[in-house]
């Protein structure tokens, strides 16, 4: 709730926060120097999972599949089902996970491989992976529409948009709202260093350190 | 140069294991080091587009996201500053991933030389965010950039930075970074898997919420038994490994041998190594030799006369939380054996009646 209170608090924050900046720089005066606005847009290509930083633009399934027959197919298979250099990045995946954002084939221990859309939660990193390090021998050579309409023909070989489809900076978050697993992936877990993604868990394996005739299988499997 | 006699110490390709060199592994022969620190010429490599020899006198660092103001700084002008010189081990996440399911590969450089420790020069990362005036409070996370092919990123966590133990490194091993190691500057994320210790490290953006990059959202991500993938794993938890007598190796005769390894925690220093000689049954605690570091390989130690008899060698390794390394049978039975990343299960060792050492696990 905004009160007075708050708002004086704030800008004494703010106050410190800016005289701690400048006692800083005051600190190792000559080091370093300001970003231009070209130099930040230049390197900052970062698309985040809210899209923050995604380009406008667009493209077709068709275009799509023009680009990835000449730049894409050599290394990830004609259909993306992988080749001599890529895993696959395609296939795995069912309309009724597109439907409940969970990949049935993750649970099941026999299916072979898991494919990148099987794994994949979020849109974004599909398309901020291709637009800076694709394709492999020349990273970052595909334009802004180009990456749009690889992303497109990959969402259509899944079974994610029909074969007309045209994705664009409009309709991406729609896309993401049929991410096959987009509600597969957990942050609860006791292995990040900090509580960013809330109150740590505590580990999940607890060995207790016994030191005589202690309980063990000695049967070897494998060997 | 290592002596001409020394020529088979050296880190080694897994044939097969990728499709090519410019994205590949490299193991450390961990079964030939002494002490903490794993010599430059054979730390273990990990590429994921290229390796890159970047003339520093055209590297940037740029800082930029939630700041008052962009910086970019040269190297000189980083060299310039209050530099810090800290002993860290680096380890793969996947490091012993082969032998998540069963026994693999035959030699501890296999199962687990995606680990190697040095010491590291830099500067605190909070010094440069702060030269910028990030904003400390809402911006939880930061993105780190490197040079690669793919200008590589991954999600690192605001508290490691505030905590002052992250640092942009020049220096390893009172050297230059080698090219493979990420030269000129490499990110130094200690306790955190190696993947995030970005290299070439060029660009740190300061935002409010996790980036979900593909080494986070596609690879680097735990499948659990419920189908469940665990995103953003980064500790790498308490682990320890013998590497004499280790798999491959062929003991002469009975009598003293001496049994060392390496034990390690992303959460702190390791406080207790314990070795067993008959498969688990009974533990005598090795000595840890100095200095015990901070999240740094430890070296330990301990006296053993072998019978002539099968012996099956394993330690288990305690950090200063009081977590205790887990058996296989513990760590599948709460992540199955299809979560490829972080097994830090204690390894056996088999020693034969003629001698010769073999990798096997117990069920």
């Amino acid at each position: 709730m905004f009160s007075f209170r708050n708002a004086f608090f704030a800008s004494a924050l703010l106050a410190c926060w800016g005289a701690a900046h400048a006692q800083l720089d005051a600190k190792y005066p000559g080091v370093g120097r300001v970003a231009t606005a070209h130099e930040v847009a230049a390197w900052d290509i970062d698309v985040r999972p809210d899209f923050k930083g995604l380009p406008a633009g667009s493209g077709t399934v068709a275009k799509g599949q023009d680009v990835w027959e000449s730049k894409c197919a050599q290394c990830h298979g004609i259909f993306g089902e992988s080749g001599e250099v890529s895993s696959p990045l395609v296939g795995g995946v069912s309309p009724d996970d597109i439907k409940k954002g969970r990949v049935a084939n993750l649970m099941n221990a026999a299916y072979p491989g898991r494919t990148t859309f099987m794994k994949v939660a979020t849109l974004s990193t599909v398309w901020d992976y291709i637009n800076r390090a694709m394709p492999w021998t020349a990273p970052k050579s595909l334009t802004t529409d180009e990456v749009y309409s690889v992303v497109a023909f990959l969402l259509n070989l899944n079974g994610i948009v029909v074969d007309d489809f045209t994705l664009s900076d409009q309709n991406i978050r729609e896309v993401q709202g049929r991410m096959p697993n987009r509600n597969g992936m957990s942050t609860r877990h006791s292995m990040w260093p900090g509580n960013e993604f809330g109150k740590a868990s505590k580990p999940d394996t607890r060995n207790v350190a016994c030191n005589t005739r202690c309980s063990v299988q000695l049967e070897r499997s494998n060997s | 140069m290592p002596s001409k006699f020394e020529s088979g110490v050296r880190r080694r390709h897994c044939p097969g294991l990728t499709q090519t060199v410019q994205a590949s592994v490299s193991f450390a022969p961990l079964q030939s080091l002494f002490g903490i620190v794993t010599p430059s010429g054979v730390h273990f490599e990990r590429h994921h587009q290229g390796l890159w020899d970047i003339d520093p006198s055209r590297h940037r660092l740029m800082i930029n996201g939630m700041v008052k103001s962009a910086k970019v700084f040269t190297l000189d002008e980083i060299m310039r500053l209050p530099v810090v010189s800290r002993f860290h081990f680096i380890e793969c996440s996947a490091n012993t991933a082969v032998e998540w399911g069963n026994v693999a590969v035959p030699t501890v450089q296999y199962t687990h030389g995606m680990i190697s420790c040095s010491e590291f020069s830099g500067v605190p990362l909070i010094t440069l965010l702060e030269l910028a005036g990030a904003d400390l409070r809402n911006g939880k996370f930061v993105l780190a950039e490197g040079a690669d092919g793919s200008s590589m990123t991954r999600t690192i966590p605001m508290s490691l930075i505030k905590s002052g133990e992250l640092f942009v490194a020049y220096g390893q091993n009172g050297e230059m970074l080698r090219p493979e190691q990420g030269y000129p500057l490499r990110l130094i994320v200690p306790g955190v898997q190696g993947v995030s210790w970005v290299k070439y490290l060029r660009r740190i953006e300061v935002g409010d919420m996790p980036y979900a990059t593909k080494d986070e959202a596609i690879h680097y991500i735990d499948l659990q038994p419920d189908g469940l993938e665990r995103q953003y794993t980064s500790i790498q938890e308490c682990k320890s490994v013998v590497t004499t007598p280790s798999g491959g190796q062929l003991l002469m005769n009975k009598g003293f041998y001496n049994i060392t390894g390496l034990a390690w925690s992303g959460r702190g220093k390791v406080k207790r190594v314990d070795v067993s000689v008959d498969g688990g049954r009974n533990w005598r605690s090795a000595r840890l030799e100095t200095p015990v570091l901070s999240k740094a390989l430890t070296r330990f130690n301990l006296n053993w006369v072998w019978d002539g008899k099968p012996s099956i060698i394993q330690s288990r390794a305690m950090d200063e939380t009081g977590f205790v390394q887990p058996t296989y049978k513990q760590l599948r039975a709460v992540r199955g054996t299809r979560s490829t990343y972080h097994n830090n299960a204690i390894q056996s060792w088999l020693v034969q009646d003629n001698g010769e050492v073999k990798n096997v696990q117990l069920s």
